[in-house]
């Protein structure tokens, strides 16, 4: 009864509102359009103020196109009915080669390790690399949804980075993403490498994330919220499979044995949020990310975590102040800090031992483009917990893992970038003994083709 | 008590389109000014640019994003002036109704011809726009066509309201052609004056009272001003009479200083958009300005 009665004063207010519209239909009848006599001599003959319309002269006589077209043998042949070049997607190659030099042989930095976590980058060898060549498409499919698959060529082959649709056309200011994406997780993680400030990933990104960041098949489904400061909600339902947190992986030790689990094994909810003050910008972002994690590297005795089945919880908080002087010049400073604790059990072949750890580090970065060309920029890294309990007993691993970095970019269009970056890293173990690192990158990176304008 | 709060708020997502005006969000202030002239009382407008800015590159705020969100229309300068912020605050905006194809987008670049169409395109020109040049509105004689474009738009959207769009736009168009025919006298002594630019954002200005455009500060199109090409430029002023150099507000002005210190030749400020200088509060005041720097 309520549902009815509610129902009907809704829809008596609807024809209210209704009636309301109408009577505001004041039919003024249309004044004589002007004619603007005085004609306009420059620019071009185009001018005439007065829009003509379509005027289709002769409609009927359909000979005339005939009579044009067939004075001239050739010009029978000339059709393409079928081309569809027109419909050809945005196409864009991005080069990215950098010159490396660093203090250490390749083989002893492919060797050393962050102690307690599993993420790894790739990285530049000493001398001359080929990073990438970002092949990246996109284009609408139709009127529901766009196409954008970014396609990095390297001398060992094509991986697909991403490949995702996005729908246009959900109502209430939903937005559903599905396929193969970065997570919206934090601030850098869903941006590609070539906007980047610096050459690499944060410490903490390769410590949590590995190479690829939080890069997984799945479905994002955003919302903006319906107030006049940009805040949006995101749930992403994704594989889980990147093992440096995750990992889904079954193995058998001894009598225990793990079957694969079951995916979608990874959850991820974020909130964005911006104000602007004057010239300055400030944007904010939590993120929580919860999955299984199981991985297994039983011949692996680099780190201390092998054959472990548990679970990972990764929260993290990211905030920017970007503060534009004019259209060229601003100072950026981006912050972002991210938690984790892994809850499980380590299997071997000897014992299983409980383990739990709580992880976490954070970056700061400081960003000066004081000139249309030119930008340069600080870097802080830091991986400041890192408690491993095994059996309840704490490892003692070392934390506060620092390295520090600067970068100075010439950037002669928005289309080429010249940047050196120099890296001094106190967070690498050759086994138990700190090695410290310095590294110099000569990094050029370049785009050609249609290549889509980046978020903020 | 929740299924109230509930129904109350299903309520509030179906009444509150009932009152509200047509939300108009502009790209740039001078189409929002525009749009104010025709709709007055029956839309409600924000401009997502601010004036001052350079019109090629504003910044994607999020806030942008905020503001994209509840749009009804949205109408843009076009020619791909935009191409370098507008696509992100569109994808993100989760708007419908302005997604490219859909009846809330008005591209103005498709109701005037455009000038300085290139006939072969590559990025060795610098940051050319394949569709032409895209600074349309400082021709004043585009003006009634964009107000026509936005009257027509506003009519088929909100039809209840068609002849009131329909009014002001001749309204508008009436004033505006008498305040044209004032510039135009202002401006005829000057036909004829080489001028420099820093950018080409004033060729339609110059073209419509026959100024004659004698060099950029830029070598290229969004290239900076380099030492070799100013000299250049000092040579040519030297040789050619150069009355103005046009220098925008948003780019650095040294270069314009440098070369005016070097020739004595003036460099005049030129507003580009509503609100690009105080005096420009509007687009009839926008007119006044550029017509005003010129005639001193």
């Amino acid at each position: 009864m309520n549902k009815i009665s509610l129902a009907v004063s809704i829809f008596s207010v609807l024809l209210t509102f209704n009636a309301y519209a109408e009577n505001e239909v004041k039919t003024t009848p249309i004044e004589k359009e002007i004619n603007i006599k005085e004609e306009p001599k420059s620019v071009d003959d185009t001018d005439k103020i007065e829009d003509k319309g379509q005027v289709f002269d002769n409609i009927d006589d359909r000979t005339l196109q005939l009579n044009k077209n067939t004075t001239d043998a050739s010009t029978l042949t000339i059709s393409s009915p079928f081309a569809q070049s027109s419909f050809v997607p945005d196409i864009s190659l991005i080069l990215d080669s950098s010159y490396a030099y660093r203090n250490i042989t390749n083989n002893a930095f492919d060797g050393l390790i962050t102690p307690s976590f599993r993420g790894k980058a790739g990285f530049p060898t000493n001398g001359f690399n080929l990073n990438y060549a970002e092949l990246s498409l996109a284009s609408t499919i139709d009127t529901y949804f766009d196409l954008m698959a970014v396609l990095p060529f390297s001398t060992s082959g094509v991986a697909i980075e991403e490949a995702f649709i996005n729908s246009r056309s959900l109502p209430f200011n939903f937005q559903l993403k599905a396929g193969k994406f970065r997570s919206s997780f934090g601030r850098l993680n869903s941006q590609h490498e070539h906007s980047w400030d610096f050459t690499d990933a944060p410490l903490v990104y390769s410590a949590f994330f590995g190479g690829e960041q939080l890069n997984e098949k799945g479905v994002q489904i955003n919302w903006l919220a319906p107030t006049d400061t940009y805040l949006l909600l995101g749930v992403e339902g994704l594989q889980g499979e990147n093992e440096a947190s995750f990992g889904t992986k079954g193995f058998e030790v001894g009598k225990n044995k793990f079957e694969e689990v079951n995916k979608p094994n990874l959850l991820v909810a974020f909130a964005k949020t911006s104000v602007d003050i004057e010239n300055l910008t400030i944007l904010g972002g939590l993120t929580f990310a919860g999955g299984g994690k199981r991985i297994s590297e039983s011949n692996d005795d680099k780190t201390k975590i092998t054959d472990f089945d548990g679970s990972s919880k990764i929260y993290a908080g990211d905030l920017t102040f970007k503060y534009f002087f004019d259209s060229y010049r601003y100072l950026s400073l981006q912050s972002e800090y991210m938690y984790r604790s892994l809850n499980g059990i380590n299997y071997s072949t000897k014992d299983n031992l409980s383990s739990d750890s709580e992880q976490s580090g954070l970056y700061s970065q400081l960003i000066w483009r004081f000139d249309q060309l030119w930008r340069t920029g600080v870097r802080f890294d830091m991986l400041n917990k890192n408690d491993i309990y095994e059996n309840t007993v704490n490892i003692n691993s070392p934390n506060n893992l620092m390295r520090y970095s600067a970068m100075l970019e010439y950037n002669p269009t928005e289309f080429s970038r010249i940047r050196l970056q120099y890296n001094h890293d106190r967070s690498k173990y050759a086994d138990t003994n700190l090695q410290p690192v310095n590294e110099i990158f000569l990094q050029l990176n370049m785009a050609i083709g249609s290549h889509a304008a980046h978020a903020f | 008590m929740i299924k109230k709060i509930l129904a109350t708020f299903v309520f509030l997502l179906i009444a509150v389109p009932a009152f509200a005006d047509v939300n108009v969000i502009t790209a740039y202030p001078y189409i929002k000014d525009i749009a104010e002239r025709i709709g007055k009382d029956k839309i409600k407008v924000t401009s997502l640019a601010s004036g001052n800015w350079d019109p090629h590159f504003i910044i994607p705020k999020p806030s942008l994003i905020a503001k994209a969100r509840k749009a009804d229309l949205l109408i843009i300068n076009g020619g791909q002036l935009e191409i370098g912020w507008l696509p992100q605050i569109i994808r993100q905006s989760n708007n419908p109704n302005i997604q490219s194809g859909n009846k809330g987008l008005l591209d103005l670049s498709n109701y005037v011809k455009m000038m300085e169409v290139p006939t072969s395109v590559s990025r060795s020109q610098g940051d050319v726009h394949p569709n032409g040049n895209p600074h349309f509105v400082l021709d004043p004689y585009n003006v009634p066509k964009l107000s026509k474009a936005i009257s027509e738009k506003l009519s088929i959207m909100d039809s209840a309201n068609s002849n009131f769009y329909k009014n002001n736009n001749i309204a508008f168009t009436k004033e505006w052609m008498l305040k044209l025919k004032g510039w135009s006298n202002k401006m005829k002594p000057f036909s004829g004056t080489k001028v420099f630019e820093y950018h080409r954002l004033y060729d339609y200005f110059l073209a419509r009272f026959h100024l004659v455009y004698d060099g950029a500060l830029e070598p290229l199109p969004g290239i900076p001003p380099t030492a070799k090409h100013l000299e250049d430029l000092i040579n040519i002023a030297k040789k050619d009479n150069v009355k103005f150099i046009l220098q925008d507000v948003y780019h650095p002005k040294e270069a314009s200083k440098f070369i005016s210190e070097k020739t004595g030749v003036k460099v005049i400020v030129m507003p580009q958009d509503v609100n690009a200088v105080v005096e420009a509060k509007d687009i009839f005041s926008l007119f006044d300005n550029l017509v005003n720097k010129i005639t001193g």
